[in-house]
C-alpha cells in the first residue's frame, strides 16, 4: 500500500476535475476513485456539481483520497485542489478552472498546444502544468477523452498503481465489448506515457493567492421579490462556445441560397441575417453568418443544408472570434 | 483528521462485501435484496436513480420487484398503498414535490395502518424551484403519522432500509416508515461501503413477510373493509392507538438497531452523539452536515473547546427523552435547519427541540436556531465554526443575542442588479403580416397562406439565445420554428421539463416575451386561470391590450403524463388557448426515464435492456386522439422536418385559440443525448418517423381529420427500422423479429385507422 504524497489538513489528497456535460469527466472521477478505494485501499469519495446540467454545460467532478482509517465526513465540493484536470480547453475562457490550487499542486490540460500558451490563458503565476493531448489520442485510437486523461491523471498520481486501472477497464469492458478492451488500455497508457510536464517556479516572496469563494451576484436586497426576472432574454449575455466539442459549421456565403433550412433547425438562433434585395431588387432575407456566440456546433444545420456553403471544420483556438458574425438584438 | 473511533469491535457474524457506491445505489441495493414484491415510482430528482438502479437490476434478472411507473407521485403513492393493503412488501422514492405532490395519501396509509418503506431523497421544496437539497419536504412529513428514520451516509441509507422494514413491520407498529437521506450530498455521493454478501442474510433479518396475519384484501376467505369513514369519537381513538404506535415505534427502532448491529457490526443509535460526555456547546444538524460539523468538532476540541455534536438517526417519534439527557449539561444549543417554519422564529425541529427540554425543570441549555444551506447551499467547515461560535458566545453570556436567524444570507450589491438587456419588443414588432388565416365560407375549415420561410426570418425570435439545452436538442428548435408561426403577442407557460429547465436559469431568462413555470401537473389549469383573468380584466375594461394575445402551454411528453388530469380538465372547459406538446419520448430532464409515450421496446433509464427485459413493454401513448376526444375545435401533430406544415399548424392554432377555445399540438422532437445518436441527427431520425408512419402529420379540425403529409401519396415510405437503425436506444430492436413486428403492426394499425378517419369526416 503506497502513501499519499500531500494531504490537506484533514488528511485528503484532493483531485478537481473540470469538464463540460458529455466528455465522461464524471465517469473518469468514478473509476479513478473507485480504483483507489476498491483496487488499492484508499479511503475515498468521489461526487459531481449537480444542477440542471445538461450535455455541453460546465461540470465538475470531485475526488477525495484518504488513508484509510481516515473516516470521509466532509460533503463539500473541492476548493483547493492538489490536482486540477481540465478536460476540455475552451472552459477557462468561461471558468476559472484553476480557482484554489494549492500553490505545489499540478494543473492537466487537455490540449494539443504549448506550456506557455496554455499558462498564459490560465493566468497561472506558478505551479506545474501537464500537458497531453488526450483528444488526439482518443481520435486516433477511436476511443474516449476519458481514458487518456485518466491515464495522465494515473501518472500525476503516482501513488496509485496504472495496473489497477487497466484491470478495471479489462473487466468493464470485456465482456460486452471484448473488442474494446485493448484500444481502451492503449489509450490509457498512452496518456500515461505521453503526459509533459512543466513547473514554474514560485518566485521569492509570493504569497498564496488566498482562496475566495464564489458566490451569486444577486443579494436579499437586489432580487425581485419572488424571482422574479425584469430583464427579458438576457441570456443573450452568455458565451456558449465553450460547448462546443471541437467541431463547429462554417458559411461560404456564395454558395448560400438564403433558403432558411438551416435557420429552421437551429436550436441556438444562431443565424444572422439582414434585409437585402434579391436579384430583382425586391427585398429580401439575406443570410449573412453564424453567431458562435451562441453556437454549440451541433451541426444539424450542415444536415439540412441542401448547397455545399454549410461545411463543418475542426475548431482552432481563434477562428470561432475571428470570423463570428454578432446577432444584433434590437 | 478524523480517524474514526474504532466502533466496528463487535463480531461481524455476516459476510460482507466493501463497494464504491452512492446513496440511491444502496437504497436500491437493499430493496433488492429484500426482494420487495411491489415498487409504485415516479420520476424526480435526486431520488430517481433508485428506481433506475431496480431497473437495470430487474432487466438483469437480479430481483422480482414489479416497478410500476406511475403517472405521476399521486398516483405512485396509491399503487403503493394499493399494493400494502393486498398484502405485498412494498418500497417507493421520491423527492421535494414528488412527495407533496404524494402527501394526502400518506395519512391515509398510516391511519389505516399499513407498513412500506419510503426512501426520501430530500430537496428543496419549489418555489422557486431548486433541485439541490435541503429539508423543506421532509418537515412536511412529520405529521403524517410515519415513522422518520434519517440516514447521514450512503451506509446508513443501506442499513436503514433493511431496519426500516423490520420497524415498519414489528407487531406493534405497523405503520409506514421514511427513510430521508440528503438529496446530491448523500444521495449521488460514492463512498466506500460494504453489504451483505448474500441476500438471504437480509431476508433472514427482516423475516418472512408478516402482512398476511394483517387485515389484507388477498384473502376471499376472509372479506374486509378498509377505510370506513369515522366520526370524532372512533377517529380520536384511532388517532391515539396511531400516536402509541408510533412511540413504541421508537423503543423498536432502538431494539431493532441493537439486532443489525450484532449481524453488521454497525449501530446506528437513536441519537449520534458525537463527543457530547463533556460537551459544554453543541450544535445539532439533520443527515450529511451533522457528519460535515464533526471534522469542526474535532478542531475545536484541539483547542480545548468543549464542542460536541447531536446528530439524530430518528425523528419520528422525536427522540425527546435522549435529548434531555444528551443536552443535560450543555450551556448552549445551535439548532442548525435545512427548513424554516416560517414566522414560527425557528424551524420545527428547533420547536421540538425546545417543548423537549422544557418537561425537565432543571435544565438551562440555552437554544438557538438558524435556517441555512437550502437548496443544496454548501454547507463548509466555517459554516459550522460559524455556529459553534454563535452557541459559544451565548454560552459565554448566559444568554442568546439573536435566537433566531438566517446563517448566509447577503444583501448583494445594487451595481449588480439585473437591467434589461434589450428594449423588449411587443405588438406589431411580432407581427409580419406575411401569415394570412380565412375561414372558408363554405366549410368553415380555415385556409392559411404563409410565405416562404425565408421571410419569415425577419420576425424577431420569441426565445434569446444563450439558453443550456443540449447541442442538437431538437425540442428548442421545434418550438422555435413553431411560434415563427404565431403572429403578435405571447404569453407562454412552460410546464417542468427540459425547455423550462434550460430557458430560465435564474437569473437568466432566455424568453423575449412573458413567460412564467409551473409545476408540470398543473400548468394546463394555471393557464386555464391565467387566460380567463386576462379576458375578465379585459371585458371590464381595467386592462387595455388588443385581442390577438396568444396564451400557449408548453409541455413535455412527461408533463403530459402527470399533467394529463389538469390538461383534460382545461381541453373540456375549452379555453382559450394552445397547448403544445414536444415528445422527445421520455422523461429526459430527469435523465430519460420512460414515459407513457416512449415506443414499445424503446431503451430508457427505467426500460432496461437485458436478459430479462427488452425496454419498454406497451405501446405509446397516443396524446393527440386524447384531446381529440375532448371535442376542441383543433387538434394536430407537426414535426420539424416538415417546416411549412407545421406553420401552417401554428397559424391554425393561434386562430382558433384566439377565436374558439383550445387548440392541442404534439410535436415530435429528437433528444440526441438520450435516443442516444449523434448531435447533428435530430432532423433525419424526425423525418424518418414521420416518412415510417410512426409519426403520421395530421390535423383534426373542428372534428375532422386530415392527412396533411402522406408518405405513401408521394411514395416516401420507409419501413420503421429505418428510423430504428439511427438510434442507440432501439438498436436491440433490429435484433429481435417478435419485437419489432410487435412494433410494425402498432404503427400500421394506428396509420390504417388514421387513414379511414381521413376519408371519412364522420370518423
Amino acid at each position: 500500500m503506497s502513501t499519499l504524497p500531500k494531504k490537506n489538513a484533514l488528511g485528503f489528497y484532493e483531485i478537481r476535475l473540470e469538464s463540460i456535460g458529455g466528455l465522461g469527466a464524471n465517469l473518469a472521477g468514478k473509476m479513478l476513485a473507485e480504483t483507489g478505494a476498491i483496487e488499492l485501499g484508499f479511503n475515498a469519495s468521489n461526487f459531481s456539481s449537480y444542477g440542471s446540467e445538461k450535455k455541453g454545460t460546465p461540470i465538475k467532478t470531485f475526488v477525495r483520497f484518504c488513508d484509510p482509517e481516515v473516516e470521509i465526513r466532509d460533503h463539500s465540493p473541492i476548493e483547493e485542489p492538489h490536482l486540477v484536470a481540465v478536460f476540455h480547453e475552451a472552459l477557462y475562457k468561461t471558468v476559472n478552472v484553476v480557482s484554489g490550487l494549492q500553490p505545489d499542486g499540478v494543473v492537466l490540460v487537455n490540449t494539443s498546444r504549448g506550456f506557455d500558451e496554455v499558462r498564459a490563458d490560465l493566468k497561472l503565476e506558478y505551479g506545474t502544468v501537464a500537458l497531453v493531448d488526450a483528444m488526439g489520442i482518443a481520435v486516433e485510437e477511436q476511443t474516449k477523452v476519458n481514458t487518456s486523461m485518466l491515464g495522465a491523471m494515473f501518472r500525476i498520481c503516482d501513488f496509485l498503481d496504472p495496473e489497477a486501472m487497466r484491470k478495471v477497464i479489462r473487466r468493464t469492458f470485456e465482456k460486452k465489448y471484448p473488442h474494446l478492451v485493448e484500444p481502451n488500455i492503449r489509450t490509457f497508457d498512452r496518456g500515461y506515457n505521453e503526459v509533459k510536464f512543466k513547473t514554474y517556479e514560485v518566485p521569492a516572496g509570493t504569497q498564496a493567492v488566498p482562496f475566495k469563494r464564489a458566490q451569486s451576484l444577486l443579494g436579499y436586497e437586489t432580487q425581485v421579490p419572488g424571482g422574479v426576472i425584469l430583464a427579458q432574454g438576457n441570456s443573450i449575455q452568455k458565451d456558449l462556445s465553450g460547448s462546443r466539442s471541437g467541431v463547429l459549421p462554417v458559411l461560404d456565403v456564395d454558395s448560400c441560397i438564403s433558403c432558411a433550412a438551416c435557420d429552421n433547425v437551429c436550436p441556438d438562433n444562431c443565424f444572422v441575417w439582414e434585409e437585402g434585395e434579391d436579384k430583382r431588387g425586391r427585398p429580401q432575407q439575406i443570410l449573412l453568418g453564424i453567431d458562435y456566440h451562441y453556437c454549440k456546433g451541433c451541426l444539424k444545420c450542415i444536415e439540412v443544408c441542401p448547397t455545399e456553403a454549410l461545411t463543418s471544420i475542426r475548431e482552432e483556438v481563434g477562428f470561432a472570434e475571428e470570423h463570428r458574425v454578432p446577432q444584433v438584438f434590437k | 483528521m478524523a480517524v474514526s473511533e474504532d466502533a466496528q469491535t463487535e463480531i461481524i457474524v455476516a459476510e460482507q462485501v466493501t463497494h464504491f457506491e452512492s446513496g440511491n445505489e444502496m437504497a436500491a441495493t437493499a430493496a433488492a435484496q429484500i426482494n420487495y414484491h411491489i415498487m409504485g415510482y415516479f420520476p424526480i430528482t435526486p431520488s430517481t436513480e433508485v428506481a433506475q438502479y431496480l431497473d437495470q437490476m430487474k432487466a438483469n434478472g437480479l430481483h422480482d420487484i414489479q416497478l410500476i411507473a406511475a403517472d405521476g407521485e399521486h398516483g405512485s403513492a396509491g399503487i403503493c398503498y394499493g399494493a400494502a393493503m393486498a398484502g405485498a412488501r412494498v418500497i417507493n422514492a421520491t423527492s421535494s414535490q414528488g412527495f407533496l405532490y404524494m402527501l394526502e395519501q400518506l395519512p391515509t396509509q398510516s391511519g389505516t395502518r399499513f407498513p412500506m418503506v419510503l426512501n426520501l431523497v430530500t430537496r428543496a421544496v419549489s418555489g422557486p424551484l431548486d433541485i439541490r437539497g435541503d429539508h423543506s419536504d421532509l418537515y412536511y412529513g412529520l405529521n403524517t403519522g410515519w415513522v422518520i428514520l434519517t440516514a447521514s451516509t450512503p451506509q446508513a441509507v443501506y442499513d436503514m432500509n433493511i431496519m426500516a422494514l423490520k420497524i415498519a413491520e414489528h407487531s406493534e407498529v405497523r405503520l409506514p416508515v421514511i427513510v430521508a437521506y440528503d438529496g446530491f450530498f448523500t444521495s449521488h455521493q460514492k463512498r466506500k461501503v460494504q453489504y451483505f454478501k448474500e441476500n438471504e442474510v437480509v431476508q433472514n433479518f427482516v423475516g418472512p413477510n408478516p402482512n398476511p396475519n394483517y387485515p389484507n384484501v388477498s384473502d376471499p376467505a376472509h372479506p374486509v373493509t378498509i377505510g370506513a369513514h369515522m366520526g370524532g369519537d372512533d377517529l380520536l381513538n384511532n388517532h391515539y392507538q396511531l400516536s402509541v404506535a408510533l412511540e413504541k415505534a421508537g423503543e423498536v427502532y432502538a431494539e431493532v438497531a441493537r439486532e443489525y448491529a450484532a449481524l453488521s457490526g454497525r449501530e446506528h443509535k437513536v441519537l449520534d452523539l458525537y463527543r457530547m460526555d463533556d460537551a459544554e456547546v453543541a450544535v445539532f444538524l439533520l443527515n450529511s452536515a451533522g457528519e460535515s460539523a464533526k471534522d469542526t468538532v474535532d478542531a475545536l476540541r484541539a483547542k480545548g473547546i468543549r464542542a460536541g455534536l447531536v446528530r439524530p438517526n430518528l425523528i419520528r417519534p422525536f427522540p425527546a427523552e435522549q435529548l434531555r439527557q444528551a443536552l443535560k449539561n450543555v450551556k448552549a444549543l445551535l439548532v442548525g435547519e435545512r427548513a424554516d417554519s416560517y414566522g414560527a422564529q425557528g424551524g420545527n425541529l428547533t420547536h421540538e427541540i425546545r417543548s423537549a427540554l422544557q418537561v425537565d425543570p432543571d435544565n438551562k441549555t440555552i437554544i438557538l436556531s438558524r435556517i441555512f444551506g437550502l437548496g443544496g447551499k454548501d454547507f463548509y467547515a466555517d459554516d459550522a465554526e460559524a455556529f459553534f461560535q454563535l452557541a459559544m458566545d451565548a454560552a459565554a453570556k448566559g444568554y442568546a443575542e439573536k435566537p433566531f436567524d438566517y446563517h448566509g444570507y447577503y444583501p448583494g450589491d445594487a451595481k449588480d442588479a439585473l437591467v434589461p438587456v434589450m428594449e423588449p419588443l411587443h405588438g406589431d414588432a411580432y407581427k409580419s403580416g406575411l401569415i394570412e388565416v380565412t375561414p372558408s365560407e363554405d366549410t368553415g375549415l380555415l385556409k392559411v397562406k404563409l410565405p416562404p420561410l425565408r421571410q419569415l426570418t425577419a420576425k424577431p425570435h420569441r426565445l434569446a439565445p444563450g439558453h443550456g439545452a443540449c447541442p442538437g436538442c431538437g425540442a428548442l428548435s421545434a418550438l422555435e420554428l413553431f411560434f415563427k408561426g404565431i403572429e403578435g403577442d405571447m404569453v407562454v407557460l412552460f410546464q417542468t421539463g427540459c425547455a423550462y429547465v434550460v430557458t430560465a436559469s435564474y437569473p437568466y431568462s432566455s424568453h423575449n416575451q412573458t413567460f412564467v413555470h409551473n409545476l408540470f401537473q398543473n400548468g394546463a389549469a394555471t393557464l386555464a386561470g391565467m387566460v380567463d383573468a386576462f379576458y375578465e380584466l379585459k371585458r371590464r375594461g381595467e386592462v387595455q391590450i388588443s385581442d390577438d394575445i396568444t396564451f400557449v402551454m408548453v409541455s413535455g411528453d412527461g408533463g403530459m403524463d402527470i399533467g394529463m388530469g389538469a390538461t383534460v380538465g382545461a381541453a373540456l372547459r375549452n379555453h382559450k388557448m394552445i397547448i403544445l406538446e414536444y415528445d422527445n419520448e421520455g422523461y429526459m430532464n430527469t435523465g430519460s426515464q420512460l414515459s407513457y409515450s416512449t415506443p414499445m421496446g424503446h431503451m430508457t433509464s427505467t426500460s432496461g435492456v437485458g436478459k430479462a427485459q427488452k425496454g419498454k413493454k406497451g405501446h405509446h401513448k397516443d396524446t393527440a386522439q386524447i384531446l381529440a376526444a375532448c371535442n376542441i375545435p383543433y387538434v394536430f401533430t407537426g414535426a420539424e422536418s416538415n417546416p411549412q406544415d407545421l406553420l401552417q399548424k401554428a397559424a391554425k392554432a393561434q386562430w382558433y385559440a384566439n377565436n374558439v377555445g383550445t387548440a392541442y399540438g404534439k410535436l415530435l422532437c429528437a433528444c440526441p443525448l438520450n435516443w442516444k445518436t449523434s448531435d447533428h441527427s435530430g432532423y433525419d431520425l424526425v423525418k424518418a418517423a414521420v416518412d415510417s408512419c410512426f409519426f403520421p402529420l395530421y390535423e383534426i379540425e373542428q372534428g375532422i381529420t386530415s392527412i396533411t403529409y402522406n408518405p405513401e401519396l408521394k411514395g416516401k415510405r420507409i419501413p420503421a427500422v429505418e428510423w430504428l437503425k439511427g438510434m442507440g436506444k432501439t438498436k436491440h430492436l433490429l435484433k429481435d423479429e417478435e419485437l419489432l413486428q410487435n412494433f410494425e403492426a402498432e404503427i400500421e394499425r394506428r396509420w390504417s385507422r388514421l387513414k379511414l378517419k381521413n376519408e371519412s369526416s364522420l370518423l
